[in-house]
């Protein structure tokens, strides 16, 4: 297997490479930490990982712009995501007066 | 005649279903709309729904009779529709299967059954007559009148059922109508206790006719009358019954040699010994006999018109009737033979020495009821079955006229006597002859059927019995050395305990006439123009009669009443005949009572019954013996009977009329436990409470008690207890935080992605035609492969699929997998076919299958 050169000059692994790390980081952060608000920083997180990853990959196979148009997708999709989540946060913080996700399990009960 | 013959040919005789069918719509009108149409429009359709059948049935005889020419059998069978198809286990040719059994609901009408239905209709349509004055005042008149005609339904079901599945119907359903009359009641917990007492001894008898079903379907392969007496030859011959299992009883070893020798011994019966038997149960349960006869005289709770028709005149002589009918079978097996006739025997005996002792009416007709149904059972069991059932027309008459007589005495007993008990009590009653003449004459004459008076319908019939039981027995034509036979000793004793029974009928019976018609009227002080002193004595007015047993509504009240009053003389007016809706059936029963003895009188040369029914039991010809001279001998046996006859009746009228019961009371003062023992019924039922009932609530404990700590402690809390811990164990992953769901998503997503990840190696070998193997390697992303199909170190192929010849099967074959991330594994394998349909083999095929999709491969840099 050849490594497929960009104009940048680096290699598409080290692309794959950083979308993981920036990935795992994310999942990480969104699983351990326990403020909302960065949790709901670590999902944007992974979001972007995978854009990356889609903007990466559409470079390396320039004929389509599919890669590019998913990106934008996401970020539109990621916006929303940021609107309605910390509308959810301020209500979430009405009623419990705190924004410490151990606080949000009334699933269980 | 001929348009009779167009409407209902043989083969199609539509004219069943009319006699079936009014009954059950009277039953239907009357107890759905009974209580709005009113209690004139109950009576007519209740007669209607009677006395239509008895005038069709009266049609039907007449058609049987014109078809019945001498020895040929005529039989009318109207099929309704297809019940059921049963199946039998049966050997053919060698090879087992199952045969298909047919069975139709149908109907059939030969001369037993048309005779049958005669008296059940006829004797049926004089006590609904009766009935509309006896229970004039009773709340429950619709209900009463419903249940009456559910009951004539259900008993013609039961004798003109074609086959025993049907008739099993209807002798079911006479047992839920005299379930639901015995309890009619029901407000009081003694009559309802009755009512589920002669339900509960009645399955006891159902039971055995279950089993007789499916032995006759076994051997016979057939459940109607032809059909079973067609194949009744199979019923012969021998039928393993011990031991049960294997050949020797599983706990023998640890007995001594002896008891063991002697209980592992292999014992045979003849399945007709089996089949009679366990139809005899039934029949024993139906017809009150030793040892399930208890319900009857309970039953005697029922209002009176009940006990005459349903426990005297009809359903108590089912049993006789279905031996009868199946007399075809029963000769084929003396030993059950003799069974139902020592049986029928000692139960004549049993139940007479309990009737000396009995002071209400009803309950000295019940017992007698009991034993003239053993006079009956020794009759048929000796193989007179025209006899029997001679027995069971005369008796239903007379008998059915004793019990509507009793019924008339305490109809005019309750005007005064409101306690059920002591209005049934012979000690109240006496001297009413002169105030009740025609109930008087009518009770006389059946008491001269009932005790055999020379020339009564009674003297014929148990005459007959008497001479068959001394002269008849069943013997199997030629049978082999050893096979069951007939002790003269059993015909003897039969005899014997046949005379004695008689003797003492005509005792008790006297003892009864004379206890309630003749004498000084005991029942209350004779006042001339009496009047009431207050609201709960004007019950002298016929206006405002609570009448006979009617006046249960208001019982309690009554009864209370008279006990306050218990020391004072009770004052009353004359006792008053009944009406002539009442009069008039005992009037035509008395009458037949009298005169139906002539068709089958046999000592003035009248053979009419014998002639009429014999192209019926046709089958029993050659089974059923005579002793030698038994021709000569039917005048000198007159004698026992004459005899037995002028002692009882003599003795009674010396001991009641002439000494005025003073021997009787001297015979109680010696033997006071004696007679204590006959009034308390010989403490049968204190036998049965103490060994069955015990038994069965001894069971019943068991069976609470491993309800409550096995079932329920044991099983109940395993399995709560398991699904509690699960349910534990999975409560701790249910922690509500969206970020443990999110890791457990990870982990999944984790071996998802692991799965994918490494290389897989497992072979799918298959076997071709020529022993030659094909083996192929899994697929997945960016798979290639290296074979080395010989094992000598050397890769041989890189596709996925290789075949390796037959003669190098045995060699073991090495594959490398290596990955889209150049991650290789090595298996080594034996070429061995993979055994097909394993689950494995559909989870293998996943990722070939996935693989093979272009769209979602990932795999594009090896493309």
């Amino acid at each position: 297997m050849t490594p497929v050169m960009t104009p940048l000059g680096s290699a598409l692994e080290h692309y794959v490479l950083l979308a993981t790390v920036l990935f795992a980081l994310g999942g990480a952060g969104f699983l351990l930490r326990r403020n909302i608000l960065v949790q709901l920083m670590s999902i944007e997180l992974m979001l972007n990982a995978t854009n990356l990853l889609l903007v990466a990959y559409n470079r390396s196979h320039s004929s389509s712009l599919h890669g590019q148009m998913f990106a934008f997708f996401i970020i539109a999709v990621a916006a929303a995501e940021v609107a309605v989540g910390l509308a959810i946060v301020l209500s979430f913080y009405r009623l419990k007066s705190t924004i410490s996700s151990d606080a949000a399990d009334s699933l269980r009960h | 005649m001929d348009t009779l013959w167009q409407l209902f040919p043989q083969t199609d005789f539509i004219l069943l279903a009319f006699i079936l069918g009014l009954p059950l719509l009277g039953a239907f009108t009357n107890g759905v709309f009974g209580k709005r149409l009113g209690k004139q429009a109950v009576s007519v359709a209740g007669l209607a729904a009677v006395g239509i059948p008895f005038l069709m049935s009266v049609v039907a005889f007449v058609m049987l009779h014109a078809k019945q020419e001498g020895e040929e059998p005529a039989r009318f069978i109207w099929t309704a529709w297809r019940w059921l198809t049963l199946s039998k286990l049966s050997v053919i040719n060698g090879v087992p299967g199952e045969v298909p059994v047919a069975l139709d609901v149908a109907f059939s009408i030969d001369a037993l059954s048309g005779t049958m239905a005669l008296i059940v209709t006829g004797v049926g349509f004089l006590i609904h007559l009766y009935s509309t004055k006896y229970m004039e005042e009773d709340p429950g008149f619709y209900r009463f009148f419903a249940y009456l005609n559910l009951f004539i339904f259900s008993m013609l079901v039961l004798i003109l059922g074609n086959s025993l599945p049907v008739m099993f119907v209807g002798w079911e359903g006479v047992g839920l109508c005299s379930y639901l009359l015995i309890g009619f009641w029901f407000s009081e917990e003694k009559n309802a206790a009755a009512g589920k007492k002669a339900f509960i001894a009645n399955r006891i008898g159902d039971f055995g006719l279950l089993v007789a079903m499916g032995l006759l379907l076994y051997y016979t392969g057939a459940l109607d009358w032809a059909g079973m007496d067609a194949n009744r030859a199979s019923l012969l011959g021998e039928q393993k019954i011990w031991p049960l299992v294997g050949d020797k009883i599983w706990f023998s070893p640890y007995l001594p040699d002896g008891i063991a020798t002697w209980l592992n011994r292999e014992r045979s019966v003849s399945p007709a010994t089996l089949v009679g038997l366990s139809l005899f149960l039934g029949c024993a349960g139906k017809s009150a006999q030793l040892p399930l006869y208890v319900w009857l005289p309970d039953a005697m709770a029922g209002p009176t018109p009940v006990s005459a028709l349903i426990h005297a005149a009809t359903m108590v002589t089912a049993g006789v009737y279905l031996v009868c009918r199946m007399a075809g079978i029963f000769v084929l097996s003396p030993t059950a033979m003799m069974v139902v006739a020592v049986v029928g025997a000692l139960t004549a005996f049993f139940a007479a020495t309990i009737a000396f002792a009995q002071n209400d009416i009803k309950k000295v007709l019940a017992y007698s009821t009991v034993s003239q149904l053993g006079y009956m059972f020794m009759a048929v069991g000796v193989g007179a079955f025209s006899a029997g059932f001679f027995h069971v027309m005369t008796h239903a008459f007379f008998k059915a006229c004793l019990f509507l007589g009793s019924g008339s005495v305490i109809y005019a007993m309750h005007s005064r006597i409101h306690d059920s008990e002591a209005s049934q009590d012979m000690r109240n009653m006496g001297g009413l002859r002169r105030f009740m003449p025609i109930t008087f004459a009518t009770f006389a004459v059946s008491w001269a059927a009932i005790v055999g008076f020379p020339f009564t319908s009674g003297f014929f019939s148990k005459d007959e019995i008497l001479f068959k039981t001394f002269t008849s027995y069943i013997a199997l034509p030629g049978a082999a050395e050893g096979a069951p036979y007939w002790p003269r000793e059993v015909s003897l004793f039969v005899f014997c305990i046949a005379v004695l029974t008689a003797a003492m009928t005509a005792f008790y019976m006297t003892r009864l006439v004379v206890g309630t018609f003749l004498g000084e009227f005991r029942g209350w002080t004779i006042v001339k123009n009496f009047q009431a002193a207050d609201g709960h004595h004007n019950h002298g007015d016929h206006s405002a009669h609570d009448h006979g047993d009617a006046g249960h509504a208001a019982h309690a009240t009554h009864s209370a009443h008279e006990h306050a009053h218990a020391n004072e003389p009770l004052e009353g007016p004359e006792p008053h005949e009944s009406p002539w809706q009442m009069t008039l059936p005992l009037v035509v029963l008395a009458a037949l009572a009298l005169v139906s003895g002539a068709f089958n009188a046999h000592v003035l040369h009248s053979h009419l019954l014998d002639t009429w029914l014999d192209p019926v039991f046709a089958s029993t010809k050659g089974y059923v013996q005579s002793i030698e001279g038994a021709e000569e001998l039917q005048l000198p046996l007159l004698a026992p009977g004459l005899l037995a006859f002028t002692f009882g009746v003599g003795i009674a009228y010396w001991v009641y009329v002439m000494q005025k019961g003073a021997p009787a009371a001297r015979f109680v003062a010696q033997f006071p436990r004696l007679h204590q023992w006959a009034v308390e019924k010989w403490r049968v039922d204190e036998l049965y409470e103490e060994t069955v009932l015990g038994a069965v609530d001894t069971l019943a404990e068991i069976a609470v008690w491993v309800d409550k700590y096995v079932v329920d402690g044991i099983v109940a809390r395993l399995t709560a207890g398991a699904v509690a811990f699960s349910g534990y164990v999975l409560r701790q992953f249910q922690t509500g935080r969206v970020q443990t769901y999110s890791a457990v998503m990870v982990i999944g997503l984790g071996a998802v992605g692991w799965h994918f990840v490494v290389p897989h190696t497992e072979v799918l070998t298959k076997v071709d035609a020529s022993g030659g193997r094909e083996l192929q390697a899994p697929s997945g992303f960016g798979y290639s492969y290296q074979w080395d199909k010989d094992g000598d170190g050397k890769w041989d192929s890189v596709e996925r699929t290789v075949k390796v010849e037959a003669s190098a099967a045995s060699a073991i074959v090495r594959l490398q997998v290596t990955n889209v991330f150049g991650w290789a594994r090595l298996r080594k394998v034996r070429p061995e076919p993979t055994k097909s349909d394993s689950p494995t083999l559909t989870l293998r095929a996943t990722p070939s299958a996935m693989g093979a999709k272009p769209g979602i491969s990932l795999d594009g840099g090896a493309r």
